[in-house]
C-alpha cells in the first residue's frame, strides 16, 4: 500500500470525524467562493458601464457619483432636473428650433436626454428618445439588439421598450400596455404606454429598465414644469411630428434629468482634451455638472466596493481558518487512537518520516476533498441565487460564473493551511513511543 | 558454517526509574538464533522478554553490545536503518495481534509490505492469507473476524516480507487454551514453509515445551536474575 492509500484508510476509519471536518471546511470554502464570485460580478456590473457609447453625463449640480448611479445603474435618486434650454446647448443647428448650434454642440457627438421619476411595478421608467437605442451601445460596445419587436419611433409618443429582465419577470410582450406610476409604486397612475420592443439580454442595468418615449412621458400629470406667472407656453413645441391626437409639451415647460453625452473632437484637439475642456466649461457654469461615469465608478470601487469586498473576504478567510483549526482539533482528538496504529506501523518497519508523511497526507486529502466540495458548493450557491443577482444587479450570475485567479489559488492555500494545522499531530505521531504502545 | 540470523553479544539495556535510579533489564553475554531454527524463550513477567524482542527488532537500541540481524549489526545503525532492517528481515507477532482496525485482512498484510525494499504484492498477500485458511476473509476487517482468525492474519502479516526470522511476543497469552495449540502449530508450520526462523517468547511452559530449543531467559540474562554482571 502506498502512504496515500494508508492515509485514505485512516480517513475512512474515522469516517464521522473526518466527514464533519471536511464538511466544515467545505462550508467555509463555499462561502469564500461565493464571496469571490459575487465580488467579481459586482465589479463587472459597475465596469460594464465603460462601453455604453457615451463618456460623459450632464445633470443637475450635486454629487457626480449620484448622477452616475442614477443615470447608468438606475439606483439612487435623481439629484434634480436641468432645464430643456440647457439640454439644447448640446444640439446642433439641425436639431434646434432656432436653427443655431448650441453652445456645446461642436464638442458633442451624441446627446441623449433621459427623464426619470416614474416607476412601473418597482422598475425604473426612463423617458428618452429613439436615439437611446439607435446611437448608444449596450455596455460592451455592441449595439442594442431586440429579442422581439423594435425600437419606438420619436413620433410614437406612447411607445415603450422593455429591458429583458423586466419583460421576463412581468410577463409582458410586444403589444401589451403598461401604465407607469408617478414617483413611486403607489403613486398616481399615468396613461398607458405600448410595448414596441423587448431588448435582448445585455447583462447590464438596461435589462431592468422600462424605456418610454419622453414625448409621452412629458404629457403625464406632474411632468410639466409650471410656468412662471405671466410667461406663455413656447409656441415652437415638438421635436418630431406630433402624434395623432397629442400635442407635444411646450419647450419652456420641459426639463430633463440628465444628458448622456458622447463627446466629439474639436478640430486640432484630441478627444480626451475636448472632453476635459467641455467638462470644465459645464462645471464652471451654473446650469449643471458633468460627470465621467468611468472615473466615478472607478472611484466608487476603490473607495467603497473593494474595501468592503476585502472585509468580506477577510471574514470568510477567518471561516476557512476556523475550519483548518477544525482539522487540527480533529486530528489531535484522534491522536490517542492514532498512537497505537502508528506504533503498529512502526513495528512493521515504518520509519518516523513515513508516519509523519501519512498524517500530513491525511490532512491534505481532507483539505483537498473539503476544498473541492466547497468549491462546487460555492458555485452551486451562486448558481442558485444567480437569477436573483441577474434580476437585481443586471449581470449574469450562474453556476459557471467564476473568479478564476482567486479560485485557482484557493485549494493550494488550503493545502498549505492544512499542512500547518496538521504539523502538531504529525509531530506527535513522529514522536510516538513504539515500545509504550505495543 | 552458516551465520546465525540473530546474534547478540554482550548486550546491556537499562531503564532509568522515575527516581533517577538505573534499572538493568538486559545483561546478555551471547544469544544466537540459527537459520530456520525454532526456539522458545521462557521468562516470567518482568524478566525482560519484551525488551529483548524490542532490542532484537531494532525498536530499541542496546546501551552496550552488538545485535546482528541478518548479518547487520543494527546496534550501530541509526533508527531509520534499523527500521529498514526490521521491515526487510523480521516479522513480528504480538500478544494482542495488533491488527490495524480500519484495514481489511488483506490490507493489514499489504501494509507490512509497504515499508521494506520489496514492493507491495497483492497476490503474495492473498496467498499468505490463503495459506492460513483465510481466503474467504480477505476483505473482512479485524472486528469482523474471530480471535483465531485475527491471529492468523497476524501470522500472515509477519511473513509478508519473506523475513529471515519471526519474533512472536506471547502469541498465546490472550487466547483460550483451545486456540493456543492452533496458533503455535500455525506459527511453526508457516515459518517452516517460508524458511523463516522462529523465536517465541512465552511464560507458558506448555508452549515452550513444544519447541526443539527451549531457553529460560533467567539462565542467560543476568539482569533477570538480579545478580552482578560477570567480568
Amino acid at each position: 500500500m502506498t502512504l496515500v492509500g494508508i492515509a485514505w484508510r485512516n480517513i475512512r476509519q474515522r469516517l464521522l470525524t473526518s466527514g464533519l471536518t471536511a464538511l466544515s471546511l467545505a462550508l467555509g470554502v463555499a462561502l469564500v467562493v461565493a464571496t469571490l464570485v459575487t465580488g467579481r460580478l459586482v465589479n463587472q456590473a459597475f465596469e460594464s458601464g465603460s462601453g455604453l457609447g457615451y463618456n460623459m453625463i450632464v445633470g443637475a449640480k450635486g454629487s457626480p457619483l449620484q448622477l452616475v448611479l442614477n443615470s447608468v445603474y438606475f439606483i439612487s435618486r435623481p439629484i434634480e432636473n436641468i432645464p430643456w434650454a440647457f439640454y439644447q446647448q448640446f444640439l446642433p443647428a439641425a436639431e434646434r428650433a432656432d436653427g443655431l448650434d448650441g453652445t456645446y454642440a461642436a464638442s458633442t457627438k451624441t446627446a441623449v436626454p433621459i427623464c426619470m421619476g416614474d416607476y412601473y411595478r418597482s422598475y425604473r421608467v426612463v423617458g428618452t428618445n429613439a436615439a437611446f437605442f439607435d446611437r448608444l451601445t449596450r455596455g460592451d460596445g455592441r449595439p442594442f439588439a431586440f429579442a422581439t419587436g423594435k425600437n419606438f419611433r420619436d413620433d410614437d409618443f406612447f411607445g415603450g421598450v422593455l429591458g429583458a429582465a423586466v419583460a421576463a419577470n412581468l410577463g409582458l410582450a410586444v403589444g401589451d400596455e403598461f401604465a407607469p406610476t408617478h414617483g413611486a409604486d403607489d403613486g398616481a397612475v399615468h396613461d398607458p404606454f405600448i410595448v414596441r420592443g423587448i431588448l435582448a439580454r445585455t447583462d447590464t442595468p438596461i435589462d431592468r429598465g422600462v424605456f418610454v418615449n419622453m414625448e409621452g412621458f412629458y404629457l403625464q400629470d406632474g411632468h410639466a414644469k409650471p410656468l412662471p406667472e405671466g410667461e406663455a407656453a413656447a409656441p415652437e413645441a415638438a421635436l418630431a411630428t406630433p402624434a395623432a391626437g397629442h400635442v407635444p409639451l411646450p419647450f419652456n415647460q420641459r426639463e430633463v434629468t440628465a444628458i448622456l453625452l458622447e463627446t466629439a473632437s474639436l478640430p486640432g484637439l484630441p478627444a480626451e482634451l475636448t472632453a476635459m475642456g467641455l467638462r470644465t466649461a459645464i462645471n464652471e457654469g451654473r446650469d449643471g455638472q458633468a460627470a465621467l461615469p468611468v472615473a466615478e465608478i472607478r472611484q466608487l470601487l476603490d473607495l467603497f466596493v473593494k474595501p468592503l469586498e476585502l472585509l468580506l473576504l477577510l471574514v470568510t478567510a477567518l471561516v476557512v481558518l476556523v475550519s483548518a483549526i477544525g482539522i487540527l482539533v480533529s486530528m489531535v482528538g484522534s491522536s490517542l487512537e492514532r498512537s497505537r496504529d502508528v506504533a503498529i506501523m512502526r513495528a512493521l518497519g515504518a520509519r518516523r518520516s513515513h508516519v509523519l508523511t501519512t498524517v500530513l497526507i491525511e490532512a491534505i486529502l481532507l483539505a483537498v476533498g473539503g476544498g473541492l466540495a466547497g468549491w462546487v458548493l460555492g458555485h452551486a450557491l451562486v448558481g442558485a441565487i444567480g437569477p436573483w443577482i441577474t434580476t437585481n444587479a443586471g449581470v449574469t450570475a450562474s453556476l459557471f460564473s467564476a473568479a478564476p485567479v482567486a479560485e485557482a489559488l484557493l485549494v493550494p492555500f488550503l493545502v498549505v493551511l492544512a499542512i500547518v494545522a496538521a504539523l502538531l499531530p504529525a509531530i506527535a505521531a513522529y514522536r510516538t513511543d513504539v515500545a509504550k504502545w505495543l | 558454517m552458516t551465520a546465525p540470523v540473530i546474534e547478540l553479544r554482550n548486550v546491556q539495556k537499562a531503564f532509568v526509574a522515575p527516581g533517577g535510579e538505573r534499572v538493568p533489564v538486559l545483561d546478555i553475554d551471547a544469544f544466537t538464533l540459527g537459520v530456520g531454527e525454532q526456539c522458545a524463550l521462557e521468562g516470567q513477567s518482568g524478566s525482560g522478554k519484551s525488551t529483548l524482542l524490542h532490542v532484537i527488532s531494532g525498536i530499541m537500541r542496546p546501551d552496550a553490545g552488538s545485535v546482528c540481524v541478518g548479518g547487520h549489526d543494527i546496534s550501530r545503525f541509526d533508527e531509520a536503518r534499523r527500521d529498514r532492517v526490521r521491515a526487510d528481515t523480521l516479522g513480528l507477532v504480538f500478544q494482542q495481534f495488533n491488527l490495524l482496525p480500519g484495514f481489511t485482512a488483506l490490507e493489514n498484510v499489504l501494509v507490512a509490505m509497504s515499508f521494506g525494499s520489496a514492493r507491495p504484492d497483492r497476490k503474495r498477500a492473498a496467498d499468505l492469507l490463503g495459506a492460513v485458511g483465510l481466503t474467504h476473509r480477505l476483505d473482512h476487517k479485524p472486528a469482523e473476524l474471530s480471535i483465531g482468525q485475527q491471529q492468523r492474519v497476524a501470522v500472515a502479516r509477519a511473513l509478508a516480507n519473506q523475513p529471515r526470522a519471526v519474533l512472536a511476543d506471547e502469541p498465546t497469552a490472550s487466547i483460550d487454551a483451545a486456540h493456543q495449540q492452533q496458533v503455535i502449530d500455525l506459527l511453526r508450520e508457516t515459518c517452516r514453509a517460508e524458511g523463516a526462523a522462529l523465536l517465541v517468547v512465552t511464560h507458558a511452559p506448555e508452549v515452550a515445551g513444544q519447541f526443539p530449543r527451549r531457553l529460560k531467559l533467567e539462565d542467560f540474562n543476568r539482569a533477570a536474575r538480579g545478580g552482578p554482571r560477570a567480568t
